[in-house]
């Protein structure tokens, strides 16, 4: 790569990373309570919110790791990534509910949900925070390893000071707008990404000429050898389920579908919604910039098996550098956009997870042990200083603590529906649930998840998060069918009723 | 449709659904595991959209029963494409795409979107109307007048 394109890369990242910092300053007028910097509580309309949405679920992860997998095992991840029917159910399920509870007390976090629904429960507002928390710091620290490693692959800077540049500029603007700015910045980013995948769509069937050439070479390829690197095509390759066991696919299908409804940063957008009758509206905006975000991925990668199946580039040491090794193809305008795009979703999920920890450490866990500050002013302060410090100490640990990281990153999706099924899609959907089932759910999820960490098994093909999800679920259910009613709340009733 | 009196039944066969996706997945029987997946979905959205325990027939008509027999028929000719096609290069192609996967784009994605998220935009009234908002704050406000009346009193 030339120095000059290496310019015009630094150049249109830096400038978007400008740009963020500037909607996040300007953000900060908007803040003028507990509630707006916490929750961003009915604040924006259907297309920031949707936006951002979409920006915080497709994290880096999905731009880089997606293609590497659909480049490795074939079709079976594109179960996940054109899953945007996703936001739409999401919304139809606990939408008006979730957006209700805020009109039923202070809400500007999900432990706020939790205290609401469950009669001020530490014990389920701790747990379920915990595990959150879990999945949030394993979250933010694969989005700031990646974001840092794009600029040390492209020009050899140290991750190091990458990392505190791009992610110290994002935990300044986090830490003095918090969710208003986060959210803003994110949609910013948002449209970042689907400008970025319209392009790179679009010049997919120009060097490609198409789907059908790309299966044609998929499934004559055979294989294809350079140096020490072999890649191993097959006509079976491109058919809906891959090459990985079916029942991975299988998983593939429920766990992002029905998963977007327990994720953090789907749920907190809820209540951040203005008006709830623009639920609908909501879903539509998300689901389409997902469209075009899920394709963006789907095309990346079938333009690498092109490219390598034709002999054009060598095959990838690497599974992860599908996307760059495609755009270093295509040239400098999808270099640009591509290296912005994989940025742009970094920092997206990255802010929305600093937040997201920050609320748990500031607000959610103090209270869960019965410290509550005097005042909004002040626990905003301590806030913004619990996000500056989650910010830099993940900056340093990510970048220095790299097998503990990789080990983190087995958490994510799976362990935050894992933490938020049990009090939120059935505490909300069913008034039987009551205080010792999520209890139960909870305890098992988090005990379950940290035995996973340490390396305990579970049987057949599945992703190991599904066991723990499954078993979370029905120790919620049967629990809290066996024991006594709690008695909700009158104002909680009528939620529930709607 | 009125669900009250079905609402436990459902969560507990949402629960039993998660447990038995779960060990059909360990024992590699994808097929049933998907088609279990829908009628999971399916359940959930159905409480979702219920208010007051009511369920609005023209919800599930369109788009809840489509979206459910489109995605199963997809992840079907998925399955029938892939068996039909293994290991060798097929012989047509559906848009481009392997005639497996090509369930995957039209139904399962372009369908899932225009059935789910367009239905809801088109039906929103059934999922939340304007009386339906407003006669909810209003009972809150009711109540939260009645609790302040008490504390002063």
């Amino acid at each position: 790569m030339s120095a000059g394109v290496k310019f015009a890369i630094i150049g249109f990242s830096f400038a978007m990373l400008v740009v963020s910092l500037l909607i996040g300053l300007w953000a900060k007028r908007k803040v003028k309570s507990a509630k707006e910097y916490f929750g961003s509580t009915g604040l924006f309309g259907p297309v920031s919110v949707g936006l951002s949405s979409t920006a915080a679920v497709a994290s880096a992860f999905a731009l880089v790791g997606v293609p590497g997998i659909l480049y490795s095992t074939g079709n079976a991840m594109n179960f996940w990534m054109l899953s945007s029917a996703a936001f739409a159910m999401a919304y139809i399920i606990l939408g008006k509910k979730v957006r209700a509870m805020s009109e039923i007390g202070q809400v500007a976090s999900l432990g706020d949900i939790s205290d609401l629904r469950f009669n001020n429960n530490k014990l389920i507002k701790g747990l379920m925070s915990v595990i959150i928390f879990l999945g949030c710091i394993a979250y933010l620290a694969a989005q700031i390893k990646a974001g840092s490693e794009l600029f040390n692959n492209l020009l050899g800077w140290s991750p190091l000071v990458t990392g505190l540049i791009i992610f110290g500029i994002l935990t300044i603007y986090t830490a003095i707008s918090g969710e208003v700015g986060g959210l803003l910045t994110q949609a910013f980013q948002g449209f970042v990404m689907v400008v970025a995948g319209i392009i790179i769509i679009a010049s997919f069937f120009i060097i490609t000429g198409g789907f059908e050439n790309v299966l044609e070479v998929v499934a004559n390829a055979g294989t294809v050898t350079s140096g020490d690197v072999s890649k191993t095509f097959g006509p079976g390759f491109l058919d809906a389920w891959g090459i990985l066991p079916k029942s991975t696919a299988m998983a593939w299908v429920i766990i992002p579908i029905l998963g977007t409804v327990g994720q953090p940063q789907v749920l907190t957008r809820m209540y951040a919604l203005k008006d709830p009758k623009d639920m609908p509206k909501l879903g539509l905006y998300a689901g389409l910039a997902h469209m075009v975000v899920g394709f963006f991925a789907l095309v990346v990668a079938y333009g690498a098996l092109y490219l390598v199946g034709s002999g054009e580039i060598a095959p990838l040491a690497v599974a992860d550098n599908a996307i760059f090794a495609y755009a270093d193809y295509l040239g400098l305008y999808a270099q640009l956009f591509v290296y912005a795009a994989v940025l742009a979703a970094a920092m997206s999920s990255a802010s929305m997870f600093l937040t997201l920890s920050g609320n748990i450490i500031a607000r959610d866990l103090p209270s869960a042990f019965g410290k509550d500050f005097k005042t909004e002013e002040k626990q905003m302060q301590v806030a913004k200083i619990t996000i500056f410090a989650i910010g830099i100490l993940s900056i340093l640990f990510s970048l220095t603590s790299a097998e503990m990281v990789a080990i983190l990153g087995t958490f994510g999706w799976g362990t935050l529906m894992s933490g938020t099924f049990p009090v939120f899609i059935i505490g909300l959907l069913w008034k039987r649930a009551n205080s010792k089932g999520v209890i139960a759910g909870l305890g098992l999820s988090l005990v379950l998840n940290v035995a996973s960490l340490l390396g305990m098994t579970w049987p057949g093909a599945l992703p190991w998060y599904v066991n723990v999800i499954t078993i979370s679920i029905l120790a919620t259910v049967f629990v809290s069918l066996f024991t006594k009613e709690d008695i909700n709340d009158e104002k909680v009733e009528l939620v529930l009723d709607l | 449709m009125d669900i009250q009196g079905k609402r436990t039944p459902i969560i507990i066969a949402i629960a039993l659904l998660w447990a038995a996706i779960t060990v059909l997945g360990w024992y590699e029987m994808y097929m049933p595991g998907l088609f279990l997946g829908v009628i999971l979905m399916f359940l959930h959205m159905v409480l979702g959209v219920s208010i007051k325990n009511k369920v609005s027939k023209k919800f599930l008509i369109y788009p809840l029963l489509p979206w459910a027999v489109i995605w199963a028929v997809s992840f079907y000719l998925s399955d029938i494409h892939s068996k039909m096609f293994a290991g060798v290069m097929p012989d047509f192609t559906i848009l481009g795409f392997h005639p497996s996967f090509s369930w995957t784009v039209i139904l399962y994605w372009i369908g899932g979107v225009l059935t789910l998220t367009l239905g809801f935009v088109a039906l929103k009234d059934e999922w939340l109307s304007e009386k339906d908002w407003e006669e909810f704050k209003g009972k809150v406000q009711k109540i939260d007048e009645r609790q302040k009346g008490g504390q002063q009193s």
